[in-house]
């Protein structure tokens, strides 16, 4: 398959150059996906999808457009090429879109990221129907249970690119997640629910379904009944689950394009310290087996691992080729691989019998961040600390104030990260954050 | 991941990442209005999938094979152009084009999916092979005949998307641009964003019903980043409806623009409220995130049959004031939220979810309708053929209510106004909710004093509405392009409400007393 969608992408920068672009870049994709959703002791939905898609870059006379489709009949898909051709002529010129040049698609690491399982392409209904009901056993596991749904999903994703100046990759990868989703009857009419997921390319990445399950209930029994917590200052410990979201709520200012419009707040602070001296994040995408790993963006920029932020201070963001041209600034990567968030040594007890007493985070409800002035309000659900331990479950508060302070207000790193996402962070404590509450 | 944990609001903004382009160049030639009831011949969308009704009885009689209370083929192609303006200049252009068909058989409460981008009858076989596998019992026979339905009128379409010239559009967006410099001296940095949608549907039932629907769609937004004394501020807005290019009036342009400024600098002067408690007046208008939040997701009758929802066991009991009444209505001509028929074929109509309030009824979909021996509500809605249908919103609204935006004001000795609003989400179990006040206004002893910024307000569904305890007459729907998220689909919604007061809210802030 793998050749064949290669052929299709090299086919289509053939074509698009024949219809008299100057420069092509051509992505062909193909994934496979089933997901079974296995509710109250049933199965309640299969599914079984193939999607299929062609996306191409045009360059000509100095113009730039980007177009894909789903149709691949080849009058359609002709027809398709020519009129993105056409179309990028009646743009305006844009002397900063280019090609991507080839020296940054050179020396593109060869090394094998593990992102195949050659397992998962062999799972059969009889597997995915045992997993479920694994889960499920598990998940039902509680007087006041009122609904559990498990979910088993897998999938092949397979793409390959070709570009008019010799840029050819393909890129394979399979996944497998596992997840279950549990509401039980609360106070009133209140309900608590919570869930818990695992997911990665191999089948030998996840724990057993039972594991998975029982998170979930654990998860969802600590919500029955959270009252609203209080309107304090005090210190936030975020569990690593869903720290990941804050750290990319932070890095969401850190690229070229922000920076180019004047809407970062990382500005001042490129090649200066930022945040806390204990605050270090890595872009890496050459992890084996992590869920972004890659070999070359969508740009075809090779891979390298790129420091982002060193003991506090700023040292590289996130650059494409055209923000890079209009900024100055060299081209690094214009999206996340993984992120890594460099370890501390204390377990995520020891952060809370740290912090004393304050608020322990485990889920984020709405909420958003300027990323012009770094300021933020977020809805959160969690736990007080008192004395030094997890106390009564809270809910309906905000954490409010600006992104930059209290990222230097980071007093405590985990050891802990979460290995089921890209964004490899471990539980966080702050000092000093401003809570609303009752 | 456990994604029906969660369901969220968005309200996107120009400067979000639009990946973008254009497609036709025939100039815009804009020709006499046709309906395209009247223009066009009964099934339109046969030829233009390369499907015919023995196909569509076989790829049925497949898909219901081993049983079927309910089937559909939902064949579907959408042409997208989107463009984003910088620094004056186009400087991204995107076209899309998604064909495909989604195949989906449902037996009691389980359903079985698949879907096909290969539109060839060996292809859809196959799929409706493996969604079939979920059932287990006698086949059911595929349609005679069908029946087709007439197009719909919701939508005026003169000319559709696909066939205006990217040299029409551009003039629009340079509008914008020239505007909002314009419109203040510290305005530096301006982003516009362009998007419209061609969108041809054609769904055939197991009960014999053929459905076709023609829908328009487009959103402008305008992102403004000013800076005065070295500080820069950003604020938006963005206008979005199933209308064609005659929606963009000169009129509409400007007042877009001006919102966009005005929400801009006053954030120089704004303030974090206090933390804490506060009572909250809701602006007119897309205050209406506050239905869609705490109760709306609620009232979706997949949650409510699976009793996961807070709002399972409230029908017919009071919870709010009389003054309350909260509609769902998918038949708004033109409106972002409204279709002609829903994604499962039904037509879109009226739902009256809180009446004098009281709590009447939920959001059906074919499912949950069945399961309650209802009729569907025209709720089915799906983000396009690679996914199943659910019960979603259309358009959400209060109607208008017996007191004044004065008088609800000058009735607050402290508390705080919500204006414009980015996102919001909700926890459908708990019923807690949120949602993101990028304006707002800070009232002490019932006068507007300072402007407020970037704040999030946290509160419980049952207790908000229970706690709205005045009404304003000045109900309106908001123009904005929101976008609802559910168990990882994205559809397009409406919402709009009159000024309302909730007696207390939990309001993000700074100044912890």
């Amino acid at each position: 398959m793998s050749a064949e969608l290669a052929n299709r992408a090299g086919d289509a920068v053939t074509l698009a150059k024949a219809a008299g672009a100057d420069d092509v870049w051509a992505s062909a994709l193909q994934q496979r996906t089933v997901q079974f959703v296995y509710r109250d002791g049933a199965l309640e939905t299969v599914k079984d999808n193939t999607a299929r898609t062609l996306a191409i870059q045009v360059y000509a006379a100095g113009r730039y457009s980007t177009s894909q489709t789903t149709d691949l009949r080849p009058d359609r898909l002709a027809r398709f090429l020519t009129e993105a051709v056409a179309t990028t002529r009646a743009l305006e010129p844009d002397a900063d879109r280019k090609i991507t040049p080839a020296e940054l698609f050179a020396n593109r690491p060869d090394m094998d990221l593990d992102l195949v399982d050659s397992e998962v392409a062999k799972i059969e209904r009889h597997r995915r129907l045992a997993w479920c009901e694994a889960l499920d056993g598990a998940a039902r596991n509680h007087p006041k249970m009122i609904s559990a749904t498990s979910r088993v999903s897998d999938g092949t994703l397979q793409a390959a690119s070709a570009s008019s100046n010799g840029f050819e990759h393909t890129h394979t990868s399979t996944s497998i997640g596992l997840s279950a989703f549990i509401t039980l009857k609360d106070q009133g009419d209140k309900r608590a629910a919570s869930g818990y997921w695992a997911s990665g390319q191999h089948l030998d990445s996840l724990p057993s379904p039972e594991h998975i399950a029982g998170k979930a209930l654990e998860l969802t029994v600590a919500r029955l009944g959270a009252q609203k917590g209080p309107t304090t200052t005090t210190t936030m410990v975020v569990d690593a689950r869903v720290a990941g979201s804050l750290v990319r709520r932070l890095l969401a200012a850190g690229n070229a394009n922000l920076i180019q419009q004047g809407r970062s707040y990382w500005t001042p602070f490129i090649d200066k310290e930022a945040f806390s001296k204990i605050l270090t994040i890595t872009d890496d995408p050459l992890i084996p087996r992590g869920l972004g790993s890659r070999l070359a963006d969508s740009e075809g920029i090779s891979s390298r691992v790129l420091p982002i932020v060193e003991e506090g201070s700023i040292r590289n963001v996130y650059v494409d080729t055209y923000y890079g041209r209009k900024t100055g600034m060299a081209p690094t990567t214009g999206s996340m691989s993984n992120v890594r968030v460099a370890l501390g040594t204390k377990s995520l007890d020891e952060l809370i019998a740290e912090a004393g007493n304050g608020i322990y985070v485990t889920g984020w409800i709405g909420g958003n961040a300027d990323t012009t002035t770094g300021d933020y309000s977020l809805g959160l659900r969690g736990h007080l600390i008192e004395q030094g331990k997890v106390s009564a479950a809270v809910m309906e508060m905000n954490a409010t104030g600006n992104l930059r302070t209290l990222f230097s207000q980071l007093v405590a790193v985990g050891n802990d990260p979460f290995p089921y996402s890209t964004v490899l962070a471990p539980s966080l404590t702050f000092a000093d954050v401003d809570f609303s509450g009752a | 991941m456990p994604t029906n944990r969660r369901d969220f609001l968005t309200r996107s903004a120009a400067g979000s990442a639009l990946v973008s382009m254009p497609a036709f160049l025939a100039g815009c030639s804009v020709t006499p209005a046709r309906s395209p009831g009247s223009a066009t011949p009964a099934n339109p969308f046969l030829n233009w999938f390369g499907v015919d009704q023995a196909m569509l009885q076989q790829v049925l009689g497949e898909l219901s094979a081993n049983g079927a209370d309910t089937a559909e083929l939902y064949f579907q192609h959408n042409r997208t152009t989107r463009l984003r303006m910088e620094d004056s200049m186009v400087n991204s252009a995107n076209t899309g084009i998604q064909q495909g068909v989604g195949l989906r058989v449902v037996v009691g409460d389980q359903t079985g999916f698949a879907f096909t981008e290969d539109l060839t009858l060996p292809a859809m076989l196959a799929a409706a092979h493996t969604a079939a596998s979920i059932a287990r019992s006698s086949g059911k026979a595929p349609p005679q005949a069908f029946d087709s339905q007439g197009m719909g009128e919701l939508y005026t379409v003169r000319l559709p998307w696909s066939e205006v010239g990217i040299n029409s559009k551009l003039p629009v967006l340079n509008r914008v641009d020239a505007l909002a410099r314009a419109a203040d001296p510290t305005v530096e940095k301006v982003t516009v964003g362009w998007t419209d949608a061609d969108e041809r549907v054609l769904i055939a039932t197991l009960d014999g019903r053929l459905i076709v629907d023609h829908r328009p769609m487009t959103r402008l937004s305008v992102f403004v980043t000013a800076n005065r004394n070295s500080e820069s501020r950003s604020g938006s807005a963005n206008i979005s409806a199933r209308e064609d290019f005659d929606w963009y009036t000169p009129e509409r342009i400007q007042e877009m623009v001006n919102l966009a400024v005005e929400r801009t600098i006053v954030q120089f002067d704004a303030v974090r409220p206090p933390a804490g408690e506060l009572p909250v007046v809701l602006a007119a208008g897309a205050s209406g995130i506050l239905l869609h939040e705490a109760i709306g997701h609620g009232m979706e009758a997949d949650f409510n049959r699976k009793g996961t929802s807070i709002y399972s066991d409230m029908i017919d009991k009071k919870v709010a004031e009389p003054f309350v009444n909260i509609v769902d209505q998918g038949n708004l001509a033109g409106k972002r939220g409204s279709l002609n028929y829903d994604d499962e074929g039904n037509a879109c109509g009226r739902t009256v979810l809180v009446e004098d309030g009281i709590l009447r009824s939920y959001l059906h979909d074919t499912i949950s309708a069945r399961q309650y021996g209802l009729a569907a509500t025209g709720s089915g809605r799906r983000q396009s053929y690679r996914f199943e249908p659910m019960p979603r919103m259309t358009c959400t609204f209060m109607e208008n209510g017996p007191h004044t935006r004065p008088e609800i004001i000058a009735s607050i000795d402290k508390g705080i106004i919500a204006e414009t609003y980015t996102n919001g989400q909700v926890a459908i179990g708990a019923g807690d909710y949120t949602f993101y006040v990028k304006n707002g206004w800070l009232i002490e002893k019932g006068k507007i004093t300072a402007p407020i910024r970037d704040v999030n307000i946290i509160g419980n569904g049952p207790e908000s509405l229970r706690r709205i305890t005045m009404v304003a007459n000045d109900a309106e729907m908001d123009v904005g392009g929101w976008v609802c998220g559910k168990n990882g689909q994205r559809v397009p919604v409406s919402l709009g409400m009159p000024s309302v007061l909730v007696s207390k809210m939990t309001v993000g802030g700074e100044n912890v007393g």
